[in-house]
């Protein structure tokens, strides 16, 4: 495959599962700020997903319906749904032969409903929980269609190196931001709702109530957030399949550049493999997600270097 | 109100060959079509020119224009009224054009090579010399096969007696054969079942057969040889069309940034390393090819490639320098080139061409200048031409000083007033005029066109310059099997 292809594929899969993660946390986030706006902040949302600072999150971070529109539909927002849809689409553009016909027209169709007007309106007037809702319909055909109509080639393996590393990095995010905002005080957030919020924000609240008895604990949200290999949404999730879709682009004719990437997926992989919430506490759980995200970053790069490098 | 009164709006002017009508009746070939029609109220047609729109926007068969730093994606208009031919008007197309591209190759292999025709006197040599795009680098060079038309889309219209011309030979890189398929495909969306009630012949041969043909030209005697498809890239106004044939070929579509020549070979930058190429089917000029050769600041060609070819290496698709033989001003001598290679009359007729680097051509066509057309020889989409009836004086005697500076690049032709054709347009039938491209495909087997076509529409009344570029759309193009 040619290597910008491959980069494009790679691309255009991050910035979807960028935006489905975003539109997750926005719908969230809004249901929270519907309950109890004095405690709420849009500041740490703001300050995930978008380049604002402290102080231009802050002037507008008491007003839902601003934050809404500068992350959905601002044009001048290069993170916005409207501008990551639009990344997503041109790359999905440039490689229409090397997806299928449907993903395309999944890229596409949703390229134009962000573009309609009605979308700011409805963020304006209406209910947004369900124009989130539909955006997040859009994400979740894509996802689909993907799965259903994609071979299991090397296009395909390249589509979910870009999801799962994209993925991981938004979980040590959130974890990070949601974690510092506590100062490491965790029993601070007395407040269930805090807990509650941020479970939801990555899917995992109905899991973590099957799993855990008695109430919310740092230590089993970091349990499940990160070390649990069977939550979608954990490091250790994201870890294991960029690990597994790499490992298919085993070739004799590219030894050297495999070996490289491999090996650093390994050693991540390892070190949340024999990791405990106690191992993990105890080192700081700040510095332990600082870490993860820069070995996330540090593969992405060693695979610009070795897949993607064609100028 | 009803479509069957819509029909009786219809009027078409006497010295106009209507597609459609004749006398006032339905063509045998339109009357399945008007009878169809005519069962669907205002509304619901209405609904399926809506339902086009859409189909046409959702699967990106668009072009992008770039305005205030933002893209806005346009469609090119599609009009949803079929243009219909009949077996035997195809019939006398397809070897009218067989016949044409047959003695355009051997023009081209004999330019190239022993200048025959020249040496003869048949075609001048000064008008060969003087085309910008006779390339030297193609001296005594064998292309594969000796072919050099692989893939052409000449142009037709059709006078008001009916009979069909030749306006253009397009033998670079001709666009518009995916609009060709996508048309087909829409119609059969927003007219279910219509198309095999009219015996319509299929069209969707096209990408195998132009498979199949490219990969026979691979210098290398592999099973499995490396074809690419090479575009100018994203912002390129065909872009659609460069995806839509890679993956309906299933080949790689590549850009110039994605090929490298090392010793003689051209290779692409794959994941898992460099990949030679055998095969390209190039939608890039040939003035962009190659910096080493042609244009220096190029960065959509490939430095070197055109060493690659030259030693056999690379097959490139359509052959390197084949706008001498589509050049305008050769265009005349087309007639002469069948009775000098084939000894056959053509059986395509020319427009008539005055040649304005001819003195008493040229004074011939001031003279009549309100009646012709004069066009660029070396220009295409419709860019450069003067349409003598519709032109200002002063737009007359700016273009005529501009003639006289360098005659070689221009041509004229009488206005052929081409056929018409029933559009639907606000809710009424109405005739605007029409071309036809059929696209043929030249392999080592031999000349094959797909039943079919593009017919381009000038959707602006009255105007008879159909090219995209000036507000031209296009048609399903039906050739009846019966």
């Amino acid at each position: 495959m040619l290597s910008r292809v491959a980069d494009s594929l790679y691309w255009m899969s991050r910035y979807m599962e960028r935006c489905d993660g975003m539109l997750r946390m926005l719908k969230i986030n809004y249901a929270a700020s519907q309950d109890d706006m004095d405690e709420f902040s849009w500041v740490p949302a703001l300050k995930l997903f978008s380049y604002m600072d402290e102080e231009e999150a802050g002037a507008i971070s008491k007003n839902s319906r601003d934050v809404l529109l500068y992350m959905v539909t601002a044009k001048e927002n290069s993170n916005s749904v409207l501008n990551i849809v639009t990344k997503a689409r041109e790359n999905g553009r440039s490689v229409q032969d090397h997806i299928t016909k449907e993903m395309w027209q999944c890229l596409n169709d949703f390229y134009h409903m962000m573009r309609e007007e009605s979308i700011s309106d409805w963020l304006k007037k209406d209910d947004p929980i369900t124009i989130l809702d539909t955006l997040l319909k859009q994400c979740t055909v894509y996802f689909g269609t993907t799965d259903v109509t994609m071979a299991r080639g090397e296009s395909h393996a390249f589509i979910n190196l870009g999801k799962f590393l994209e993925r991981g990095v938004q979980t040590a995010d959130i974890l990070d931001v949601k974690f510092s905002a506590l100062d490491g005080e965790y029993d601070k957030a007395a407040d269930t709702t805090y807990w509650k919020y941020l479970l939801l924000s990555i899917s995992g609240l109905e899991l973590y109530l099957k799993t855990y008895r008695g109430g919310f604990e740092a230590a089993n949200i970091v349990e499940q957030s990160v070390l649990n290999g069977n939550f979608p949404r954990s490091i250790m999730y994201s870890v294991k399949n960029l690990r597994q879709y790499f490992e298919r682009l085993r070739s004799d004719k590219n030894y050297t550049s495999f070996n490289e990437v491999m090996f650093m997926i390994g050693k991540l992989e390892s070190k949340i493999k024999f990791s405990t919430t106690q191992t993990i506490v105890n080192e700081g759980l700040s510095k332990f997600l600082q870490e993860t995200k820069t070995d996330f970053l540090e593969i992405g790069n060693a695979l610009n270097k070795n897949y993607f490098a064609y100028s | 109100m009803h479509t069957s009164e819509l029909l009786q709006k219809y009027y078409v002017d006497s010295s106009t060959w209507d597609e459609m009508y004749r006398n006032d009746s339905v063509r045998e070939q339109y009357r399945a079509v008007v009878d169809f029609l005519q069962q669907l109220s205002i509304d619901e047609l209405n609904k399926k020119e809506e339902l086009a729109k859409r189909l046409f926007m959702s699967q990106g068969i668009t072009f992008t224009v770039y305005s205030s730093g933002e893209g806005v994606e346009k469609i090119f208009p599609f009009d949803i009224i079929p243009r219909i031919i009949t077996a035997s008007e195809w019939d006398h197309i397809e070897k009218g054009i067989k016949q044409r591209l047959k003695a355009l190759n051997l023009f081209l292999k004999d330019v190239y090579h022993n200048q025959f025709i020249l040496k003869d006197g048949v075609v001048p040599v000064d008008m060969v010399y003087s085309c910008p795009h006779y390339l030297r680098v193609m001296h005594q060079f064998p292309v594969p096969y000796d072919i050099y038309v692989h893939i052409s889309g000449i142009d037709l219209i059709r006078n008001s007696d009916g009979s069909f011309y030749i306006l253009e030979d397009n033998l670079r890189t001709p666009s518009g054969v995916s609009y060709m398929l996508e048309n087909r495909e829409i119609t059969k969306r927003i007219f279910p079942d219509l198309i095999p009630a009219n015996h319509v012949r299929s069209v969707t041969e096209y990408p195998t057969i132009l498979h199949k043909n490219l990969v026979s030209l691979s210098p290398r005697q592999i099973a499995n040889p490396t074809v690419v498809l090479l575009t100018p890239g994203l912002y390129n106004s065909a872009y659609f069309e460069h995806t839509t044939l890679a993956r309906l070929m299933g080949v790689e579509l590549v850009e110039g940034r994605d090929l490298v020549v090392d010793n003689h070979k051209v290779f692409m930058k794959t994941t898992t390393g460099l990949q030679q190429v055998d095969v390209i089917y190039r939608r890039v000029d040939d003035d962009f090819l190659d910096p080493l050769i042609f244009n220096r600041g190029s960065l959509l060609g490939v430095s070197g490639i055109m060493n690659a070819y030259r030693k056999g290496n690379v097959a490139i698709v359509n052959a390197v320098g084949n706008g001498v033989a589509d050049d305008k001003a050769i265009y005349s001598y087309v007639p002469a080139m069948i009775r000098y290679y084939l000894n056959e009359e053509p059986i395509l007729k020319n427009v008539p061409t005055y040649q304005l680097a001819n003195t008493e051509e040229r004074e011939y066509v001031f003279k009549n200048i309100t009646n012709m057309v004069v066009k660029k020889t070396n220009e295409s989409g419709g860019y450069g031409m003067l349409m003598g009836h519709a032109a200002s004086e002063e737009e007359i005697t700016k273009y005529k000083a501009e003639i006289i500076k360098d005659p070689r690049q221009f041509i004229a032709q009488p206005i052929i007033s081409l056929s018409s054709s029933p559009c639907y347009m606000n809710g009424t039938l109405t005739p605007r005029r029409v071309d036809l491209r059929p696209y043929a495909l030249c392999g080592p087997d031999g000349i094959e066109i797909v039943p079919g076509g593009l017919t381009r529409v000038a959707l602006r009344e009255g105007s008879l310059v159909v090219n995209s570029s000036q507000g031209g759309g296009s048609k399903d193009t039906w050739v009846l099997g019966k």
